[in-house]
């Protein structure tokens, strides 16, 4: 691994850049994802899905494994998730690096549970889910809910979903390895309390509400749309990215947070022809005055009967946040480093998803049925399965540097 | 701390107005389409179900939240169609 990290005062092996991958405030979509019905419901099935990320100083190894049954039929499914994270990420002991030998890689882990409950009750769809994720100094609980209903004989689909996260933030003194609670950087550690709840408490608390509509317009074209908001309470900053700041011991961000996204995508069939062709447009604006712009364009090609190929491109590009509005030579983030402040001290950031930059993301994937095998003798059972190969390649603007995404998934009905 | 206040202060610009109509637009031509159970074998192909791609969004989801301030667009729009 390839490392690529200065300037001294880390606080943490490897802190910053794996807490910068861990704490996604947003991941509550995510979890509601789950309970979409699912084409081929009404089958009981598994998925297990090996998906890695790298990029110069990080290293993400995901394995998962997913099963869904029906008991006994879609009036009542349960499933349940594990994900488990293994985050290799680089010490930033730059000043000793050199008379060490180098830069140290360190590798931790998080644990990740999910249990889910759906159901179909004609044109009705209810769902509900429940979250458990761990690590050495942040727990993470999540839990939601969501209701669909058809209409137009089943041609639209509305839904609405509440999702609610709360979550424990912690810091783990160098030398002493000590657990302490977080409460951001604008609240004295001394003050900061592992319980209960308001602006002294290290609890992280997130309200998501999501609307969405999905149209078949016509037989060969289905259309999607969708309003989320989201609004964050408590600390939100890095307790280990402060080394990074000349200006300011800490990063300080603020202790609230409202999120807006606009989405919305088709897919079309091209008749008599094996294409469709899936575009997609994402516009989020935040109170941070952060707005960023997404286009992922993908299409898909039914090569032979039970080969499915795709190709995706997707251009993401997004604005700097009102704490480098003070000093706009710095909001760029063009590789090099990165950090903002306020003019007198109040916010201070390195995080560079609160700078200006872009990406570029060309992507493949491959799906073989496994319908094509069970017609062999004692193959059956691998009817309705499937393998997935899929390989992306982000090219960044910001220090966080190119990326490499790839995943290997399949599945079996049961 | 205090937030700033962006939803008070954002100008409403022609591009807004031209999207927000264009949506509305779109929304009553298309409001009461109905594709018959019969008409739907296209769109029950795995290709055209969003569901699909359920678990793979999941991990698109995760690596895009912990590397960029934007969120959101990988599945909450709507549950499916009802295609399949």
């Amino acid at each position: 691994m390839r490392l690529r990290l200065s300037r001294a005062r880390a606080r943490r092996p490897g802190g910053p850049w794996r807490r910068s991958w861990i704490a996604s405030l947003q991941l509550l979509p995510v979890l509601l994802l789950w309970l979409l019905p699912r084409p081929g419901a009404g089958e009981d099935r598994v998925i297990v899905r090996g998906n890695y990320y790298r990029e110069a100083s990080t290293r993400v190894l995901q394995p998962t494994v997913d099963v869904e049954v029906d008991v006994p039929d879609e009036r009542l499914s349960l499933g349940t998730a594990y994900v488990l994270d293994a985050i290799s990420s680089a010490s930033i002991a730059s000043g000793a690096a050199e008379v060490t030998g180098g830069d140290q890689v360190f590798t931790e882990i998080r644990h990740e549970v999910l249990g889910r409950a759906s159901s179909r009750l004609g044109d009705w769809g209810l769902g509900g889910f429940f979250r458990y994720s761990t690590e050495t100094d942040y727990i993470s609980r999540s839990a939601g809910a969501s209701a669909s209903r058809d209409l137009l004989q089943r041609s639209l689909t509305l839904s609405l979903a509440y999702a609610y996260n709360f979550d424990r933030v912690s810091r783990i003194q160098m030398n002493t390895m000590v657990v302490l609670p977080w409460c951001g950087g604008s609240v004295d550690i001394a003050l900061c309390q592992p319980t209960g709840h308001g602006a002294r408490t290290n609890l992280r608390q997130v309200h998501y509400v999501s609307g969405g509509y999905a149209h078949a317009w016509h037989e060969t074209l289905l259309g999607l749309a969708s309003v989320e908001v989201a609004r964050t309470l408590g600390p939100q900053d890095n307790p280990y990215r402060g080394a990074q700041i000349p200006t300011s011991e800490v990063e300080i961000h603020p202790l609230q947070r409202t999120q807006v996204a606009l989405t919305g995508g088709a897919r079309w069939m091209i008749p008599r022809s094996p294409v469709v062709l899936e575009p997609r447009y994402r516009f989020t604006t935040d109170s941070w005055l952060i707005k960023s712009h997404a286009i992922d364009t993908r299409v898909h090609v039914r090569a032979l009967p039970h080969l499915r190929l795709r190709a995706r491109y997707r251009y993401y590009r997004q604005s700097a946040s009102f704490i480098c509005l003070d000093s706009p030579g710095d909001d760029l983030d063009d590789g090099s480093q990165f950090f903002c402040s306020t003019t007198e001290g109040e916010f201070a950031t390195a995080d560079p998803k609160l700078g200006a930059w872009h990406s570029h993301t060309p992507g493949v994937q491959v799906v073989f049925e496994l319908d094509a095998l069970a017609g062999i003798r004692y193959l059956d059972w691998l009817e309705n399965g499937w393998v997935e190969a899929t390989y992306n390649h982000v090219f960044q603007s910001n220090r966080y540097g190119n990326a490499r995404l790839g995943a290997l998934a399949f599945s079996l009905a049961f | 701390m205090p937030e700033p206040n962006v939803w008070c202060t954002a100008p409403v610009t022609r591009l807004r107005i031209v999207v927000l109509g264009g949506s509305v637009g779109m929304a009553l031509l298309t409001g009461c389409v109905t594709v018959s159970p019969a008409e739907r074998q296209q769109l029950s192909k795995p290709e055209m179900t969003p569901a699909t791609d359920a678990s793979e969004e999941v991990w698109h989801t995760h690596v895009e939240a912990a590397r960029e301030a934007g969120f959101g667009g990988h599945g909450a729009a709507g549950g499916g169609c009802g295609c399949g």
